[in-house]
């Protein structure tokens, strides 16, 4: 078999650019970020197998796979809940294939799918993060009814995204995570960053730690 | 119009697909000794085309499409479309409904 050399790109290479957006003057009141490097592995229990893929998760990770809108962090590893006995295994470092470790994990209990190149991970954060993204999700976001750990499947500008609330940056702001898939990438990034200009947007790039 | 999905939460319109009647049942088209029912003709034209329409309470299939990608089965008063129960759809892949989101 020819070995291949994919160069790995950016799905934001269309409308990603570094630096300031809107609002010039004073502090970025946003802060967004595309994070990359990332594995990405959707696990499925199968039918009858939810508490032994529940064991194997605990036992790999320390935690729990949620069994509500959540995520959890674990050791090595964010669970983050897609639907009813499903999940996102989210971890740093981006590697030729995530689903042969995530197999041995899970033998056979859930079906696995590596999403790492599918979607693209936009983090939002800074004092108006909640502000902005209330503009654009029809998901609560107050701090009573989304806190740390809440999470979504739900639809942002009819494009479907996973959203969730991770710890509070270390200045006490939130801090936003959306999957999204590649191709709607650039698109969700102009909404996000046309819902974010009044306050002032400082855009990076960053890997997953 | 709003719907509560038993695993989300409550959630708007637009993340939901409608599919319609949940009561049609697909037909057999062949005996259990493989013979074909003699009826599977007007059965099956029954199944894909005949659709009772009820003014009031009915079962209908939606889809969260836009979020847990489960499919439903609600019902709705088709007059005044009041949402009166939605749960998971039989052989949607879960196993039991998660405890977010008020299923009314
Ligand atoms: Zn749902």
């Amino acid at each position: 078999m020819a070995e291949y050399s994919w160069e790995a790109r950016s799905p934001l290479r269309k409308a990603f650019a570094p630096g300031r957006i809107g609002l010039a003057s004073g502090d970025a009141g946003i802060a967004m970020a595309e994070i990359s490097d990332f594995s990405l592995v959707q696990v499925m229990a199968r039918r009858g197998q939810v508490a032994n893929v529940a064991k194997a998760a605990k036992k790999a990770w320390g935690a729990l796979p949620p069994e509500r809108p959540a995520a959890v962090v674990g050791k090595g590893a964010t669970l983050i809940w897609t639907g009813p006995d499903q999940f996102f295994v989210l971890s740093a470092g981006s590697v030729p294939d995530p689903v042969p470790p995530l197999a041995a994990i899970f033998g056979g209990t859930a079906s696995l799918s590596d999403q790492s190149g599918g979607r693209c991970l936009i983090q939002l954060s800074g004092t108006r993060a909640r502000d902005a993204l209330a503009k654009v999700s029809s998901i609560d976001l107050h701090d009573a009814v989304f806190p740390i750990g809440a999470a979504a499947a739900t639809s942002i500008d009819h494009t479907g995204v996973n959203l969730w609330r991770g710890p509070d940056a270390a200045n006490g702001s939130s801090v936003y995570s959306l999957l999204v898939f590649t191709s709607f990438a650039d698109s969700l990034w102009h909404t996000l960053a046309d819902a974010a200009a009044e306050y002032g947007v400082e855009a990076t790039r960053t890997p997953l730690s | 119009m709003r719907i509560a999905c038993p695993f989300c939460g409550e959630r708007e319109l637009g993340e939901f697909t409608y599919l319609g009647d949940a009561a049609p049942k697909r037909p057999l088209a062949f005996a259990a000794d493989g013979a074909e029912q003699p009826d599977a003709q007007d059965l099956f034209f029954d199944y894909v085309y005949l659709r009772d329409n009820i003014a009031g309470d009915m079962n209908e299939r939606w889809y969260h499409g836009g979020g847990c990608r489960s499919w439903l089965t609600v019902t709705r008063n088709t007059t005044t479309h009041e949402i009166k129960a939605v749960r998971a759809a039989p052989g949607a892949g879960a196993q039991k409904p998660a405890k977010a989101g008020a299923i009314s």
